[in-house]
């Protein structure tokens, strides 16, 4: 009983504070969201107002310039600003990564949960369903979704995703439950009579946190590199600067040497995905409770 | 051995219970055909040597673990058979203290709320305030500060954390708590606490306990009657003088000569 006690995510940030190359990440990550804030607020004003913004004025006379003091990562093939349509892509992208999260991040939660807890039949069951969903090859089941879903455009992308990336998290919450149930404390909660849903949601839930948090860090770049390859693809965003259609169209005069727009858009779905997943390890380290002591 | 049981006014009766784990090929009988009793306020021992069943048989009392067949009496109740709000009611009578104190408590949940959530559920106390103050007192009770009633359980010795679970445990005000070997982690000077603690309850409180152990001086030392627990039997049962001193089985005899101060 020394100084005032602090919490353990209080001793996890600390950890993760002590690690440079989160923090690099870290500060990627909030770049980005603000980014996407921006893109929203963008968005918004210029919906509201009833105009069209600057990154969807076409201009062919200002077609394909490239990097300079006004536009500082060129234009592209209609005269579009790309650094306008880059912010909007990280806005799409985080739509798309967060909308998607909200999906399949409590579908795995609770059916890992109820797995793990009841065992028996429920567990059978939630294991032949996620064994069903895991064994389609992904990229496949999520085109025959988005196909499927009336308003082809980014409502086919959320479910598509949403509806297939919780196998890999049921999994892991299944296993962690099923840990954590023959531990002491839950035993004593049993034992004080406590009911299965507040036992599930409010002593074990907290305790597998972790892995929710490390999940979402590593599945929302894999959406949002879905979301990039669906639109490339055109099944997804349409008539939306998504980053899918602006390598898309970046391809056509690639060999002309018009670089720019295909350079900054990788690079930025490059620092995305590697800072997210830099993250998400370094925070799985933070996090594990494994380490406390 | 038990001559006059029936006349004995009893708490707890236990009639040739059995616990099962697992089925048919793979089965483990745990607890084969045992039957006790235990009075108000007495400490009645459960002796033997790990692996005998005598955890099973804690965790039955408790329904954590469903016997297979016997009967456990607790006030008129077959505990054996309970369901629902009877179980629920008789959780309130009957309450366990485990033997990691390390594990028992929720690594994410200040200590005062694995209390205040015990209490919500068994609707103890009107509000979260009235919730409070019944923290304050059983932590007093278990001579923690109450102050600490505030704090994450990796903040505690093990022996301080031993007292917030029987703070937990007495948050539901038993007749009967089940002790799984409550001191055998700790360290010695702090096991003398706790079953000096375990000896005061029983008189302000008038608690009976079912103390289970392998410490055969820890049982002598606190318990008045004891049963010795063998490959899931009891083989031998009485007070805990003439079990410890003039042992009739020859299985209590090896397990007394196990231990170099008897």
């Amino acid at each position: 009983m020394s100084e005032k006690g602090k919490s353990l995510w209080g001793d996890a940030w600390l950890r993760l504070k002590r690690n440079r190359l989160a923090m690099v990440c870290l500060g990627l990550v909030v770049l980005f969201t603000a980014l996407a804030l921006y893109g929203e607020v963008v968005y918004r004003y210029h919906d509201w107002k009833d105009i069209s913004p600057a990154y969807q004025k076409t201009n062919l006379d200002l077609a394909y310039q490239a990097p300079s003091s006004e536009h500082w990562m060129g234009t592209d093939g209609l005269g579009r600003d790309v650094m306008a349509r880059l912010i909007q892509g990280v806005r799409i992208a985080y739509k798309v990564g967060i909308i998607t999260s909200l999906i399949a991040i409590p579908i795995g939660v609770i059916l890992g949960c109820l797995a793990g807890f009841f065992g028996g039949k429920v567990d059978d069951f939630i294991v032949w369903l996620y064994s069903t969903f895991a064994s389609m090859p992904g990229l496949l089941f999520i085109l025959a979704i988005a196909m499927v879903v009336p308003d082809n455009g980014l409502l086919g992308i959320y479910l598509g995703i949403g509806l297939t990336t919780w196998v890999g998290l049921c999994r892991l919450v299944r296993g962690e439950v099923i840990k954590h149930k023959e531990q002491t404390y839950v035993q004593a909660a049993k034992a004080l009579g406590l009911g299965s849903g507040r036992i599930i949601f409010k002593h074990i839930l907290p305790n597998i946190s972790h892995v929710i948090i490390v999940t979402f860090s590593l599945r929302f770049p894999a959406a949002v590199g879905t979301e990039v390859i669906m639109s490339f693809l055109g099944i997804g965003v349409q008539g939306e600067p998504s980053w899918g259609l602006m390598i898309d169209s970046a391809r056509m005069r690639l060999w002309q040497g018009m670089w720019w727009e295909m350079t900054f858009v990788t690079l930025a779905v490059f620092l995305l995905v590697l800072a997210f997943n830099l993250l998400g390890d370094a925070l799985r380290d933070a996090l594990d409770p494994r380490l406390n002591d | 051995m038990i001559s006059n049981e029936s006349k004995v006014k009893t708490l707890l009766k236990v009639d040739g219970l059995n616990v099962i784990y697992g089925h048919k090929k793979e089965a483990v009988h745990a607890v084969k055909d045992v039957s006790f009793y235990i009075k108000p306020g007495e400490i009645f021992g459960l002796v033997g040597e790990s692996g005998c069943g005598k955890s099973s048989l804690g965790k039955a009392m408790v329904r954590l673990v469903d016997p297979a067949s016997g009967r456990i009496g607790f006030k008129e109740a077959n505990v054996a058979q309970l369901k629902g709000r009877a179980l629920q009611e008789y959780r309130r009578e009957v309450q366990m203290v485990f033997q990691d104190p390390y594990g028992s408590l929720n690594p994410r949940m200040k200590v005062g709320h694995a209390i205040t959530d015990v209490l919500t559920v068994h609707r103890i106390g009107k509000n979260m305030e009235e919730r409070r103050e019944r923290v304050t007192e059983l932590f007093e009770a278990v001579g923690l500060e109450p102050d600490w009633a505030w704090r994450y359980p990796h903040e505690f010795s093990g022996g301080q954390r031993q007292r917030i679970c029987i703070a937990r445990a007495l948050a539901l005000n038993p007749d009967l708590l089940v002790a799984d070997e409550p001191v055998s982690a700790l360290d010695v000077s702090v096991q003398a606490e706790i079953l000096h603690l375990l000896k005061e309850l029983r008189i302000t409180r008038q608690l009976a306990f079912l103390f289970i152990s392998h410490d055969l001086a820890v049982v002598r030392n606190l318990c008045d009657r004891v049963a010795v627990m063998y490959n899931g039997e009891i083989v031998e049962m009485g007070d805990v003088s003439k079990v410890i001193d003039h042992p009739q089985h020859e299985y209590t005899r090896t397990l007394l000569a196990a231990v170099p101060s008897f």
